[in-house]
């Protein structure tokens, strides 16, 4: 018999129960995407699988190579377009950091103040998603309710929903609107009643608690070994946080705590990811006591070129560790532009964590991973 | 033409000719039409961006269930739409092809976004994007935007229940051949025109001339920078830990070039590793306590004219410095000692450099391409890269 | 010897029956009054889905904060109709290797098999097509009956995720379909009869005397297990592992398009209905108005005809069905199998020999 690609023979044992593969998607309703998984399954159970990536592979790379730093930007929206926020901000800081460009405070507030934002809004969307992915429609739907308002002071701020393309080198394009305070205001209150909400619909529900307890179990050191970052590693008690770690932006005149599990199993990386909506309500409130005047842009340029060498940065996004790799030649367009995106070492860890469990628990774990399929395969 | 039916086709032949047949038949292909528009069922199926914004449609606010669209089915055995949310890559175009073909007709297709309509932001440049769905499959409406709003699908479907609500026996729903844009020419032909307008004499200028203006910018002051605080060991520290045992290693200045030191204490530790000491120097990054580098965060390569340098870069989570590792892989031998063992991360990483630049690593266990079809030709990432057939050159 | 020779008030003849038989002479008359109720119950059971799938798209609608179909007649009432004409006018495909007579076969049972229950529900006190004196024993033989078609559907599809889909229902329905007949045995031994209709007269009086509150508090819980086996025979979530959409796509649905397909939903729902009008039958009184025990009130209330509160308990227990399918995430297979074997099939063991029990102590009214 041929075996799918990635597979090695294995004799089965005397005794022991046939064997078959599965095909999942690149069209299926669990992966999020076009992520193709093959399983070899005993029955129900999973005894080894094999993720093919690729689907959208669509040469972002390549094609930073031909467009200038500023070009680049609106690509990395499309990158992790859950947190295209993050995504800019992080190409933005290699910038500054190669051109020594100074950001004002106005600007460096607003950065928090969408980021966090952001990240509130992919995990409403997450939190949405992995009810459905578990049965619970009901729950997709409230998740998308919430994540509306977050998406209008988005497209108050720069005309787009989604993709938005708004850091710049030195600050952001565009001021941000009289409504902007009053809406954050208010999406604070919303979203804390929300998590409320969140914990009464599915968080003590207990079959959801039965089908994510002890699933997936992520040591502390293969979560390591993986690479894996974001509520994936910190479910796995690592407390790293590049927002606590390394800061960024204003982020160490921020108070507020990094949420760790114990066990990193699914249930464990569900309350990080909803502890962190709240902390991310904690950061939003300081900033909007202390949101100040002045401009929101030090310097514009005409055209951004980088001196000779290669600049790193990185920022905590929705998923995780997001960072830029930039080797510059001295032109306007970089030589080598490498993104790190956090989904891909998260994915890697799948093929570790599903073994012996059942296809309802891969997808519960899959959902708990938080993926983006085009982050991966950039 | 699609498949011609006893039913569609005999029975109306059958009874057309009867008296009031015609106002029979009419009524019931007024309520097969009215049907149909008003029960579309799409199918589940979102590549990137779009589908989020498809999403958002079914979501509380937009809420596409008014329009019965609701019941989005997994199967496309069951499906009637198909909205091509998102990129298509020349990876994809295949199964998406074999969907079309499960779904039973009459099915119709959206095509929502620039990526679904021409190829959107990646036309120009990428070697896997498909330069629109249309080329694959026969598309009804197109919703431009990038991507569109709600609204927009919400318009888009209701323009398709348009166009569903014409067809009848005069007008049968068929599967159409997918539409083939054609490529390169249309940009030939334009560049002919302009030859051809520039051989032209200008025109003087009939009405008064419009006055140059010029867009005011904000005089923005200069603030200075705010560094990333970097925590643990400085790069010196790191650097003189590693050649206390490894005296070849030598750091990378900032422009790229071999120094003797580093530039300032704490700048970032970017070392140059000779390609023999490689796999040891990472081994002693991981398990040298005082370092205690457990984070791979990433592998990549660069291609410079000479040589391939492969890049990573390690962290520390506890103690939270960090350091940069290239080293040089020669152009003809492309072989480099795999960091699996050391560090399973280092796997998907390395079968991307393989995919995208070619270069192998010895002691992987399972070196496939990564992202790209087995059959495609060539390493994208490579500078020397031309593919004409699949990478469309920018006119600009 | 008859537990309620007394307490029979009402005739078991149907006025419309009698009526044929005085008008037609013999062998004919069964003949039309047969043809009268399998037209009646095919009527009911073509325009129950429509009213269901219409139902159940504006409850989960609201229950989601939107507003469900709204375009097609008033509030989206046509639109279960425009589905099924469109899936009626749909390709049908068959996948390349499927079995070709059980793969047609497969969608036609279930829906044979709810039709074939739906001969002895009593609908009103005279309406009911046979009054079988074995009525839950059939009941439990035709509803078993559905399993074939899904099993066969999974089977016949040659598609792995159809395979799994149908034997997830083949160890699903089995478990629970036992479920429910020691419940509908408890039932059986608390009335003294087999006979729905008899069932239904054994809970005459005020709604007190129902089996859901006259078998103090096990009366309850027995509802509430009943429930429970019965939304997971229905495979409705949180139990729908058997189509689990984010799971195995479509279940063992997977290859069906068009009419076949839509066999399949319309079956579901007039599973469902059947489902609730049972709950209603054995434990709210079925056609019996909910008797206060205050004279006038309880007079006005019996105005009302029987069918109607037929009808109003059972889609009020349609919504209790609705309210966990939009409320609860999916149990896994296993947890499923755990919880029938281990939880519920117990529980209805006890509750047996708790029924047992208080008749032989005579602690309940009969």
């Amino acid at each position: 018999m041929e075996l799918p690609a990635g597979f090695t023979y294995r004799p089965i044992q005397n005794g022991a129960t046939d064997e078959y593969f599965l095909n999942m998607g690149p069209q299926h309703p669990s992966t999020h995407g076009v992520l193709r998984l093959v399983l070899r399954l005993d029955g129900e159970n999973i005894i080894e699988i094999v993720p093919h990536l690729g689907y959208v592979h669509r040469g972002i790379e390549k094609m930073g190579e031909n467009q200038t730093y500023l070009q680049n930007i609106h690509l990395t929206d499309r990158l992790d377009y859950l947190s295209a926020y993050s995504n800019n901000l992080a190409l933005c800081l290699a910038i500054e950091e190669a051109l020594e460009i100074g950001v004002p405070e106005r600007g460096e507030y607003l950065r928090v103040m969408i980021c966090e934002l952001q990240r509130i809004q992919s995990h409403l969307l997450w939190w949405g998603v992995l009810g459905m992915d578990m049965g619970a429609v009901t729950s997709f739907l409230y998740g998308f309710k919430e994540r509306e308002p977050i998406t209008d002071i988005f497209e108050e701020l720069c005309g787009a929903r989604l993709t938005m393309n708004f850091f710049r080198p030195g600050g952001s394009a565009f001021d941000a609107p009289e409504t902007f305070l009053p809406r954050v205001r208010e999406v604070i209150s919303s979203i804390r009643k929300a998590v409320d909400e969140f914990h009464t619909l599915l968080t003590h529900n207990v079959i959801f608690q039965e089908r994510t307890k002890g699933i997936g179990v992520l040591s502390r050191e293969k979560a390591l070994a993986y690479g894996c970052s974001g509520a994936v590693l910190r479910g796995s008690g690592v407390d790293y946080d590049v927002r606590k770690n390394q800061p960024y932006s204003l982020y160490d005149q921020f108070d507020f705590s990094v949420p760790t599990g114990t066990t990193g199993d699914c249930f464990d990386r569900y309350l990080v990811r909803l502890e962190e909506m709240l902390q991310a309500t904690n950061i939003l409130e300081q900033a909007v006591r202390r949101f100040p005047g002045g401009p929101h842009r030090s310097k514009v340029k005409a055209q951004y070129k980088l001196p000779a060498g290669s600049y790193w940065s990185q920022v905590e996004s929705a998923r995780g560790l997001f960072g830029v790799y930039v080797v510059a030649d001295g032109s306007a367009k970089p030589y080598r532009i490498k993104y790190r995106s956090p989904s891909f070492s998260n994915l890697q860890v799948l093929s570790e964590l599903v073994i012996g469990h059942k296809i309802a628990d891969l997808v519960a774990i899959i959902a708990t991973l938080d993926l983006v399929i085009p982050d991966i395969d950039r | 033409m699609g498949k011609v039916g006893i039913i569609t086709r005999g029975v109306p032949k059958l009874i057309d000719p009867l008296p009031g047949g015609r106002h029979l038949i009419d009524g019931i292909e007024f309520i097969v039409s009215w049907a149909r528009a008003n029960s579309l069922w799409p199918l589940v199926y979102g590549t990137a961006c779009c589908a989020m914004e498809m999403m958002s449609t079914g979501g509380s606010r937009h809420d596409w269930a008014r329009f019965g669209v609701e019941v989005a089915r997994a199967t496309p055995r069951q499906a009637d739409l198909i909205v091509l949310a998102g990129t298509i890559v020349e990876k994809m175009s295949r199964p998406l092809v074999t969907l079309y073909q499960q779904m039973p007709g009459p099915k119709y297709v959206i095509a929502m976004g620039s990526c679904a309509i021409s190829g959107g932001p990646f036309i120009y440049d990428s070697y896997s994007v498909v330069k629109g769905g249309g080329r694959l499959i026969p598309v009804d409406v197109y919703i431009p935007g990038c991507p569109p709003r709600p609204e927009a699908l919400l318009y888009g479907i209701m323009q398709l229940q348009k166009i569903i609500r014409t067809e009848g026996r005069r007008n049968p729903w068929q599967v159409k051949e997918p539409y083939q844009v054609p490529v390169a020419d249309s940009f030939s032909a334009a560049r002919t025109a302009w030859a051809v307008a520039e051989l032209q004499p200008l025109r003087s200028p009939s009405v008064q001339a419009i006055k140059p203006t010029r867009l005011v910018r904000p005089e923005y002051p200069e603030v200075s920078r705010q560094a990333v605080k970097n925590q643990g060991l400085s790069g010196q520290a790191i650097l003189s830990l590693i050649q206390k045992t490894f005296p070849a290693v030598r750091p990378v200045g900032p422009d790229g070039l071999l120094t003797d030191a580093l530039a300032a204490p704490d700048s970032p530790a970017d070392l140059l590793v000779p390609t023999g000491s490689y796999c040891d120097l990472v081994n002693f990054l991981k398990n040298e306590p005082a370092l205690g580098m457990d984070f791979l965060q990433w592998i990549t390569a660069v291609d410079w004219p000479d040589r391939f340098d492969v890049v990573s870069r390690f962290l520390s989570t506890s103690k939270g410095h960090a350091v940069v590792v290239r080293t040089a892989v020669d152009r003809d031998e492309m072989v480099l000692p795999s960091l699996t063992p050391l560090f399973p991360a280092a796997s998907w990483h390395e079968r991307e450099v393989y995919d995208l630049f070619g270069i192998r690593f010895t002691g992987h266990p399972d070196l496939r391409r990564l992202f790209l079809d087995d059959d495609f030709p060539g390493h994208p990432l490579r500078k020397d890269f031309r593919d004409e057939s699949r990478v469309m050159a920018r006119p600009y | 010897m008859s537990v309620f020779p007394d307490k029979v008030l009402y005739p078991p003849n149907n006025p419309i029956g009698d009526l044929v038989r005085t008008l037609v002479p013999a062998p004919f008359s069964d003949v039309l009054n047969g043809g009268l109720a399998i037209f009646s119950l095919l009527a009911l059971a073509s325009l129950t889905p429509v009213v269901l799938i219409w139902l159940e798209r504006k409850v989960a609608a609201h229950f989601q904060a939107r507003l469900g179909p709204m375009r097609v007649g008033w509030h989206g009432t046509l639109q279960p109709v425009a589905d099924g004409i469109k899936l009626m006018f749909k390709e049908i495909l068959k996948p390349e290797g499927a079995d070709t007579f059980l793969f047609f076969l497969a969608p036609i049972l279930p829906a044979t098999a709810s039709f074939l229950v739906l001969t002895v529900l009593p609908f009103d006190h005279h309406l009911q097509v046979t009054d079988l004196n074995a009525g839950v024993l059939f009941v439990i033989a035709a509803s078993g009956l559905s399993i074939f078609g899904v099993l066969l559907a999974g089977w016949s599809s040659n598609n792995k995720y159809s395979l799994l889909g149908g034997i997830r229902a083949g160890a699903q329905m089995i478990s629970f379909e036992i479920s429910l007949a020691l419940l509908m045995l408890l039932i059986v031994l608390l009335s003294g009869t087999a006979s729905l209709r008899g069932i239904v007269l054994a809970q005459q009086g005020t709604i007190l005397d129902w089996w859901i509150f006259k078998f103090p508090l096990f009366g309850l819980v027995a509802f509430i297990l009943f429930l429970i086996s019965s939304t997971a025979e229905l495979n409705r979530g949180p139990f729908d592992i058997v189509e689990a959409e984010s799971e195995l796509t479509g279940g063992f649905t997977t290859e069906y398009s068009g009419i076949s397909f839509a066999m399949f939903f319309f079956a579901e729902f007039v599973n469902m209905f059947v489902a609730a009008a049972l709950a209603t039958t054995l434990f709210l009184g079925g056609f019996l108005a909910p008797q206060m025990g205050w004279g006038m009130l309880d007079r006005l209330l019996d105005a009302v005809p029987g069918f109607v509160w037929f009808f109003a308990k059972t889609y009020g227990v349609i919504f209790i069905y609705m309210w966990f399918r939009w409320t609860f995430p999916r149990l896994r297979v296993d947890q499923l199998m755990v919880f029938e074997w281990k939880v519920l099939l117990p529980m209805h063991l006890f509750l047996l020999a708790v029924a047992g029990f208080f008749i032989t102590m005579e602690w309940i009214p009969l």
